[in-house]
């Protein structure tokens, strides 16, 4: 369960984000979508503790990442905004280095490093340095720095931009394994589609509020929409910097 | 916690694997003690340079044995003219030389010379020692020959010991070989040091490093341990090739003998570890202020002057106040110089320099953790 609870955050001039508030459950995936700009980064950067909201407050099963950084990532995976690799380090050395800073070590660690392996496709890669890689096998590698330690929570931020059909396909496949298994997942993107195939609920942010909630029928619903696309327009109250 | 081995370990492999940040750190230990060995070929070639002094002599024929008895001192007639912009050294032997040596009368013997031209000043000297010399020489005989103790003339003897040992000589040159090897420990870890720092950030894996759940500290920690080792490294290399490449210089020709004991080198190794701490936890601190590599290596660039001008300047300075045994870099430098003259070491400023160092490596290292907790230095705000 995360929940964040009437944040605020502001960047000098800028107000990021007002007094937001929405919830993502267990065994759910909840959709963060807005256009660029909107805070959606801020939010989840604020959910983990790499940044400090001005008011209000962000919490992983009732813990706040602010006030115990570390209890608080210990159940959480995380595919930042920004992920590089290093690209002097075979796959498996960095999803190894990853599940140690996690605690890990011993039989469980290489078991949780080859299983994650295994589930995500890239047993050929693994010994391979990152240097290199496409899109999409970065972005499997990132994920599986993300999932080593099985955790409990899943915050991806645009997980799916850059990458081609089939890599999309793998990530909504392994996104719908980690909900089957009662992961709490939150994600953000402005692409629709995705967020439309995927998510139980839909957090709409706006300039930083959320602007509507529920799940992609209520929203079609609440805006007398048939597609969630025209409800989203109708939402934020303009189509700047939405892809389809 | 054992976080901080984590992000060592890793750190240091992928260090290893980066050709740049080895070779930077191999090349400064192995080309510098090779650039400074030639140097040391050339300089003590000039010094033991044996050639004759040449001077011009005006009535040599009437004092033949004179005129050998310099040149037996390499003091010799010049064949050449003298150039235009140097004074001639001209000796004027008198024409009754012979007939007032035969009555023992004094002569005057004229020395003509510019006494404050610095590059004769040796070559003056040379001439007027083998003339006193043989001046001694002939008032000896005479007395000798008058029944007297040539040893009643000269009631005061004037013993000149010359306390500076062959080490000590040798500390001069050496001198310049210390800072070398101090500053091998902010050379060597330098390129690991940006790397790990800003180059970290420039690759977008800083944001996730931090995500995990680690404390800032512990991945400092783990961090400046890493460059310290590259550090470490590169003095290692410098401390070992050093009295190798040395042993083939010629320091005995000019009266010098340096003497690396292994006990010198291994007390001279762990007096660099606190400095390379410190000089990794510096670097740490600028380059995680800077956006990318490129500017963490200008920032660094400068950082680097400041070590190089405190130990050039306290060694060409002849700088002495007894603070500097106390300092960071300064301790080290003396503790160095003491080894190095075969003196006794001040072990208490060794010491106190040792914890001093540490203590600012260890604020440093605290001060950069809280910054990665600021996210003003995360995100570069």
């Amino acid at each position: 369960m995360i929940e964040v609870k009437s944040i605020s955050k502001s960047f000098k001039t800028v107000n990021a984000l007002s007094e937001l508030t929405f919830a993502a459950r267990d065994g759910e995936i909840t959709g963060l979508l807005g256009p660029n700009g909107a805070g959606k980064t801020t939010c989840l950067r604020i959910i983990y503790g790499l940044l400090r909201a001005d008011s209000g407050e962000a919490l992983i099963e009732h813990v706040d990442a602010n006030k115990h950084p570390l209890k608080a990532r210990s159940n959480l995976g995380i595919f930042p905004d920004k992920f590089g690799l290093y690209e002097r380090l075979t796959v498996r050395e960095q999803i190894r280095y990853f599940g140690e800073l996690h605690g890990l070590k011993g039989h469980t660690l290489e078991n949780n490093v080859q299983s994650v392996i295994e589930r995500l496709d890239i047993a050929t890669l693994a010994d391979r340095k990152s240097a290199g890689f496409s899109q999409g096998q970065r972005m499997k590698v990132a994920l599986a720095q993300a999932l080593v330690h099985d955790p409990k929570h899943l915050i991806l931020d645009e997980p799916s931009r850059g990458l081609d059909v089939m890599s999309t396909r793998i990530l909504r496949d392994i996104l719908r394994e980690q909900r089957a298994a009662g992961t709490c997942i939150l994600f953000s993107s402005h692409v629709m589609q995705e967020v439309a195939a995927l998510c139980d609920r839909v957090v709409v942010m706006a300039g930083g509020k959320v602007a509507a909630e529920g799940t992609p029928n209520e929203l079609c619903q609440l805006t007398g929409e048939t597609a969630l696309e025209d409800a989203f327009v109708k939402i934020i109250g303009s189509d700047e910097g939405i892809a389809a | 916690m054992s976080a901080y081995k984590t992000i060592w370990k890793k750190e240091f492999k992928d260090a290893l694997r980066d050709k740049r940040s080895v070779l930077a750190a191999m090349s400064y230990a192995f080309f510098g003690p090779m650039l400074m060995a030639v140097a040391f070929f050339f300089l003590i070639s000039q010094l033991t340079d044996p050639s004759d002094v040449k001077i011009s002599i005006e009535g040599k024929q009437y004092a033949p044995e004179l005129v050998e008895h310099l040149r037996e001192n390499s003091i010799v007639e010049r064949e050449t003219d003298w150039p235009a912009e140097v004074t001639p050294i001209e000796l004027s032997i008198p024409e009754n030389w012979a007939a007032a040596i035969a009555s023992a009368t004094p002569i005057a013997v004229t020395l003509r010379a510019d006494w404050s031209a610095q590059k004769q000043q040796t070559d003056v000297k040379r001439v007027e020692q083998a003339l006193q010399a043989y001046s001694a020489q002939i008032a000896n005989y005479r007395l000798i020959l008058r029944g007297i103790d040539p040893r009643v003339i000269q009631p005061v003897q004037v013993a000149k010991q010359d306390m500076a040992t062959r080490g000590s000589k040798a500390a001069i040159i050496m001198g310049s070989v210390l800072v070398f090897i101090l500053l091998s420990v902010f050379w060597s870890g330098m390129n690991v040091a940006i790397d790990i720092s800003a180059g970290e950030r420039e690759r977008n894996s800083l944001e996730f490093l931090l995500s995990q759940p680690v404390s800032s500290q512990a991945i400092v920690i783990g961090k400046v341990l890493a460059a310290s080792c590259f550090a470490l490294l590169g003095a290692m290399l410098s401390l070992i090739l050093i009295p190798i490449i040395f042993s083939f210089v010629p320091l005995h020709q000019i009266g010098m003998s340096v003497d690396f004991s292994l006990d010198m080198l291994l007390i001279m190794f762990l007096a660099l570890v606190p400095l390379a701490l410190l000089a990794t936890s510096l670097q740490l601190f600028v380059s995680f202020r800077a956006k990318n590599f490129k500017e963490a290596q200008t920032y660094i660039s400068f950082l680097l002057i400041i070590p190089m001008a405190a130990s050039f300047g306290v060694e060409f300075a002849r700088l002495k106040t007894p603070l500097l045994y106390y300092l960071p870099l300064t301790g080290q430098h003396q503790t160095f110089l003491s080894l190095i003259r075969g003196e006794a070491v001040n072990w208490l400023g060794t010491g106190v320099s040792a914890i001093f160092t540490l203590v600012v490596a260890v604020l440093l290292t605290y001060l950069i953790g809280r910054m990665l907790k600021s996210e003003k230095t995360v995100f570069g705000l």
